[in-house]
């Protein structure tokens, strides 16, 4: 045999045997700057407090409550069916699980959307899926669900049906019953509304080839 | 800079009819340069006179995967923004045994009967009238076919990821079996009879 090719093999063998060997490098898996970038411009990972406040009312299963709060802050109030995961221990193995799991939006608030969105990225650069952030928070929350003012008589009636979906809320999340009959019906009407769902879009790439 | 530069955006979407059309002009170069406009070059991979198809193509494809593995180490490359062609398995079985039998029968690939057809084969036009009008017939009739077409969908699947083996590990050998190969096929050519054209 020509002697060309069989140095070429010894080549081709050599440079196939030093993917063999290469220390492994593709730990911790990161997603690419770039990708990461456009997911921060999106504002698709942000849930209003109202469709929040639907989900829980809803009792959606596939909803996730995470307070990244301290321990502190979590015993002294919480939202429903939340769990604590501080942001500083969000990394920690035995909370991978929690994370990952498949067929949940973890939904991430604190007190207000700061540390929530930071505990996003984080998650994000790691590739959790089905991750989001609640808007603004729970002092979000609290001013529009908790303290709810009623809209002008002259507002549009998506507006109102709004006021009235927050006031049943209210009732629903305190427990209270002084309702007029106006917002009972109001009460009615939020029951029918049907929970958002929130869809991220995913980039699709297309490229194909052949001989 | 880090590639595939069309899907990371490095280069506008635009481009990429622009690389298609120099991409096929450089493969339609490198084919008739090597000799496979040629049916009689193709056919004697199955007559065992000429395995240089079946060595420029395993060549070209060991080549590709190592880089690309190399690449995608040192961060050159984004491994998972690759597009990965979804795998059909009916469809690959019966695609590979119709295109083996008009390979054989015609001594041309699709790609490579187009190259002949622009240096002006008769056999190669026969060729890709051929199989024009078997694409015609098919897309005609595509929804007689379409339940097997799609059928056992495994989507974008890799080999090392069935067989959960290190695409390291994957490469290797594949380059081994190529070798060994190549060395199989320089040893049946010199058994057989020589066939001059």
């Amino acid at each position: 045999m020509d002697r060309r090719y069989t140095i070429l093999a010894i080549l081709l063998i050599i440079a196939a045997s030093g993917l063999l060997f290469l220390p492994d490098r593709s730990k911790p898996k990161e997603i690419n700057p770039q990708e990461l970038l456009a997911a921060i411009d999106d504002p698709a990972r942000f849930i209003s407090t109202d469709q929040v406040t639907e989900r829980i009312i809803g009792a959606d299963p596939a909803l996730q409550l995470i307070d990244v709060r301290s321990p502190e802050e979590f015993r002294k109030f919480a939202m429903q069916g939340a769990i604590n995961i501080p942001i500083d221990s969000l990394l920690i193995p035995q909370f991978k699980d929690v994370l990952t799991q498949a067929g949940k939006d973890k939904v991430f608030y604190s007190s207000s959307d700061l540390a929530a969105d930071e505990a996003w990225q984080i998650c994000r650069r790691t590739s959790v899926p089905r991750i989001y952030v609640m808007k603004g928070g729970l002092n979000e929350w609290f001013n529009t669900i908790m303290k709810c003012s009623e809209p002008n008589a002259t507002a549009p009636s998506q507006d109102i049906d709004l006021y009235h979906f927050r006031l049943a809320a209210r009732q629903y999340f305190t427990g209270g019953s002084q309702l007029n009959s106006g917002q009972r019906e109001g009460n009615s009407g939020a029951s029918d509304k049907k929970a958002e769902e929130v869809k991220v879009v995913k980039k699709e790439t297309k490229t194909g080839g052949g001989c | 800079m880090v590639g595939p530069l069309i899907p990371m955006g490095v280069i506008p979407q635009a481009w990429d009819n622009v690389f298609a059309v120099l991409l096929g002009m450089g493969f339609g170069f490198t084919l008739e340069a090597s000799g496979f406009s040629s049916s009689r070059k193709i056919i004697g991979t199955f007559f065992g006179y000429d395995f240089v198809v079946l060595k420029v193509f395993f060549t070209a494809a060991i080549t590709a995967m190592l880089g690309l593995l190399y690449m995608s180490y040192t961060g050159l490359v984004e491994f998972s923004m690759l597009y990965i062609q979804p795998t059909y398995v009916t469809s690959a079985i019966v695609g590979g045994i119709v295109m083996g039998i008009g390979f054989s029968m015609g001594g041309y690939c699709p790609g490579t009967s187009f190259c002949a057809v622009a240096i002006g084969k008769l056999d190669a036009l026969v060729f890709t009238i051929g199989m024009l009008v078997g694409i015609l017939i098919f897309s005609e009739s595509f929804p007689v076919f379409e339940k097997m077409y799609n059928s056992s969908f495994l989507g974008p699947k890799l080999v090392t990821d069935s067989l959960g083996i290190s695409k390291g590990l994957f490469a290797f050998l594949l380059v081994f079996a190529a070798v060994g190969m190549f060395w199989g096929a320089t040893w049946v050519e010199h058994k057989v009879k020589k066939v001059e054209y």
